[in-house]
């Protein structure tokens, strides 16, 4: 239901009390609200952002981790070996 | 994009794909109830590539979809005032209500404006003092900490021609009303992720455990979606129920706290209207009573109107799985994306919005190829 | 706090829509939007009313004869907001639109109008500054501006300026694209990246404003026309994706053609920053208008010849196919997704609108 893309935050600062801070997007920079998260942003981290809010961070070592298991399921022998599997077990029947 | 662009891998998502294939033995019902899911599955045609291993119902978690015509007609009075600026994020603007919708009362002459964040319309109340601010605080738990802060805000600063008319809608509640239900074909649930990045998922324990069905957290990207079906589909084969969290780099099990804190602080909850379902006990928020002078529907006395909603539109039946759009009676006759009955026909992410374009598609598909 | 149990909620059948809308009596800026709400002002209230058959080609420029010459003539007003914008300003815009639209025809611009309703205040600066990007632009085009007018309202009655402008081109050759033209088979070009224009003007909108180095694609499309002159009838359509952006145009050309279009996802030229804006407030790019790109319908035959003298002049350094026109699915524009999946890309009703889910 809710739009957020991660960004990189680039600037802190404080806007009369309340924690803002300038969040780029690849390229795109637009200011967000840092409250709910400045107690575990430094500049550099990526954050969540939704609606102008950063609603939480990234955590780049459990990203990195779950991405690699993933990266090894796309590899191609793998794939291929995977479509056999799919193909022959639906041609029996489908019990895999 | 980082943790974005590497999420919408090809050859991974074709390597999910066979997987799901692989080790569904039968055929699945999963509901998402998230527009952003719907929207990447919708966009991609996940469902397609699916073969039917996983059917997806695309449940009532659209903010857009679910607020009740009651709250459109409240937005459309008080934006048709001389002495308000109505703003609103885009996607409400042409929501028909009773009689129109937000663009029409421009056309007529009302101030409506688009805002990308909440604090922006805070920003326009502070520079425009001789005008009334008006925020449409639309949303599920993920926008509900930065409506409250826009509230808050306007508090601590001491801004007083700023108010938000309230229609906000928690996702527990839908996903106990959709298994309540008698006829219910749900199996399991993909969990909305930044709902659950701010709510964590504590909440969704009772209910996996009280349904015996999986709840998997996930993303939003085409990777983290089918990955988030791929452990649905293992939970269901090995007879679990269980919550599980696909989306660990973003979603952590207490959520954001500080996101919690202040939602509780401006927002308590209340009985809510869902379009298309009908009233769910406590799954609404709204305004503190400490915070009622940002109320705007006391600002503008429009908290009594009431309206009866027609009945030819079946969106109830639909966003619970009862009902496949095709199958209703006014689906492309009386109710088309140009002349929608509900909400669903609006936007090209709405379930029958999109069983309409698939269905003109692959009806021209079959006569061009045939001819 | 949010309560985990509502109880056995029973869903009631049935219920719960809205009547349609049918208060629609008068125009909403979606009716200038270049989708669905434009297409049909123009077909309940203007055709009806003010059919021909020049009017009734629904080119970018009508044809016709006169004295024996064949003519392309076109017409079109800014009011862009803001007036100007990273890559350009309204007075560049008006005359870029308006020759590209005569140049979509393969016709030679020779001359241009320019028709200006100027509001009370306007700063001189200002003004001046678009009148010299008004006679860059025409300068570098080597069309003068041959007539023109200038009204003033009171202030609050106009964003500024509003400017319109006429072109009227000659044709000669055998270069005669029509949108009508498109033939099954046909490789689909565009001439560089998409949806620039959009994204730069979006970028300095009040209530959405983000920091970016996107600038808006606005260029005279004369030389990319010339670049393919010499391909002459095996060029079938040309156009400019301007409002409704690429995704309005190729449904255009598919109901003018009566034929299907398909388009690769992965084969879009999006640049990273003008996506990035797009993810930010949920936009699809196909949908953001340009005002420098050229959409080329040519005979497969061609494709490989077209695309190496596009990208011989540096306004088509980025050309690349999209797509290709088929049998299957007439009038309807499919977009097959990196994943094998396929999706119809309809006509926007209105503009499209930032969305947050």
């Amino acid at each position: 239901m809710c739009l957020g893309i991660p960004g990189k935050v680039v600037e802190l600062r404080d806007d009369n009390g309340l924690a803002m801070g300038v969040v780029d997007f690849g390229g795109v920079r637009r200011e967000c609200c840092l409250a709910y998260v400045q107690d575990d942003v430094a500049l550099g981290d990526y954050v969540i952002v939704h609606v102008g809010f950063a609603i939480t961070k990234v955590d780049e070592a459990e990203a990195r981790r779950t991405f690699e298991v993933l990266k090894e399921m796309g590899d191609t022998a793998e794939l291929d070996w995977i479509t056999q599997v799919a193909t022959d077990s639906l041609a029996m029947g489908g019990d895999a | 994009m980082k943790f974005l662009s590497e999420y919408r891998d090809a050859d991974i998502a074709k390597a999910l794909i066979a997987r799901i294939k692989a080790e569904a033995t039968r055929p699945w019902t999963l509901m998402e109830v998230c527009g952003g899911q719907t929207h990447t599955i919708v966009r991609q045609g996940l469902d397609e590539l699916l073969d039917g291993a996983v059917e997806m119902i695309h449940g009532p978690g659209c903010p857009v979809c679910v607020t009740p015509l009651e709250q459109i007609d409240k937005a459309l009075a008080i934006a048709a005032r001389p002495d308000v600026i109505f703003t609103s994020f885009g996607d409400m603007l042409r929501v028909p209500g009773s009689d129109c919708d937000l663009q029409q009362i421009r056309a007529r002459g009302g101030d409506v404006r688009i805002v990308y964040s909440p604090l922006d319309a805070l920003a326009l109340a502070q520079r425009t003092p001789d005008k009334e601010i008006v925020f449409f605080a639309v949303g599920f738990e993920t926008t509900a900490p930065a409506n409250a802060m826009a509230v808050w805000r306007a508090r601590e600063l001491g801004v007083r021609n700023f108010s938000v008319l309230v229609s906000h809608v928690t996702v527990p509640p839908a996903i106990t009303a959709i298994m309540e239900a008698p006829d219910n074909r749900v199996q399991g649930f993909l969990a909305a992720g930044h709902v659950c990045a701010v709510m964590g998922w504590t909440e969704y324990e009772p209910l996996a455990e009280k349904y015996r069905i999986p709840i998997v957290v996930t993303g939003f990207e085409p990777v983290d979606i089918l990955e988030g079906m791929l452990l649905a589909v293992r939970q269901l084969e090995s007879g679990r129920h269980e919550v599980e969290n696909q989306y660990v780099r973003s979603v952590r099990r207490d959520g954001t706290p500080a996101a919690r804190t202040t939602v509780e602080k401006v927002f308590e909850l209340g009985d809510r209207k869902w379009r298309g379902i009908g009233e769910i006990p406590m799954s609404g928020l709204r305004l503190r009573s400490e915070f009622s002078a940002y109320d705007a529907e006391r600002k503008f006395g429009v908290a009594d109107l009431a309206v009866d909603e027609p009945a030819e539109c079946r969106a109830g039946d639909v966003l619970t799985g009862r009902l496949k759009p095709p199958k209703c009676g006014a689906f492309g006759t009386r109710c088309t994306p140009e002349h929608p009955l509900g909400a669903l026909m609006v936007s090209a992410e709405g379930a029958c919005a999109a069983y309409y374009h698939i269905g003109k598609y692959r009806t021209q598909e079959t006569a061009g190829a045939a001819s | 706090m949010t309560a985990t149990a509502g109880g056995g909620v029973s869903i009631a059948q049935g219920l719960v829509c809205p009547a349609p809308l049918n208060a629609n009596d008068r125009v909403q800026l979606g009716h200038g939007s270049g989708g669905k709400m434009s297409a049909a002002i123009v077909a309940e209230r203007f055709w009806p009313k003010l059919q021909n058959s020049a009017l009734g080609q629904f080119a970018d420029a009508s044809l016709i004869t006169v004295a024996g010459a064949e003519l392309a003539v076109s017409t079109d007003s800014f009011v862009v907001q803001p007036l100007e914008f990273p890559g350009g300003n309204i007075g560049s815009l008006a005359v870029h639109g308006t020759l590209n639209d005569i140049a979509m025809m393969g016709a030679r611009p020779v001359c241009l109008t320019a028709a200006f309703v100027l509001e009370e205040g306007l700063p001189f600066d200002l003004l001046d500054r678009v009148i010299d990007a008004m006679a860059r632009a025409s300068a570098e085009a080597g069309v003068p501006v041959i007539a023109g007018d200038t009204k003033v309202v009171e202030r609050g009655k106009a964003d500024g300026l509003y400017i319109n402008t006429t072109g009227i081109g000659v044709l000669d050759g055998a270069l005669r694209p029509a949108p009508g033209r498109a033939t099954v088979g046909d490789a689909i070009l565009v001439s560089g990246p998409i949806a620039r224009h959009g994204m730069a003007v979006m970028a300095q909108r009040e209530g959405l404003a983000f920091e970016s180095a996107i600038t808006s694609d606005s260029a005279c499309l004369m030389p990319l026309v010339e670049q393919l002159r010499g391909l002459g009838s095996a060029v079938h359509v040309m156009r400019d994706p301007t409002r409704g952006g690429v995704a309005s145009a190729l449904n255009e050309i598919a109901q003018a053609s009566n034929v299907g279009v398909e388009i690769e996802e992965g084969a879009l030229p999006v640049p990273d920053d003008v996506r990035a804006a797009c993810e930010m407030l949920g936009l699809d790019p196909l949908f953001v208008a340009n005002e420098g790109v050229l959409v080329a319908f040519v005979d497969a035959a061609v494709r490989h010849r077209a695309l190496d003298l596009l990208r011989a002049h540096p306004l088509g350094a980025g050309a690349t196919a999209i797509g290709v026109v088929v049998a299957e699915h007439p009038r309807m524009v499919a977009l097959r997704t990196g994943f094998g999946g396929t999706r119809v890309v309809d006509m926007l009703p209105g503009d499209q609108l930032p969305r947050i889910c």
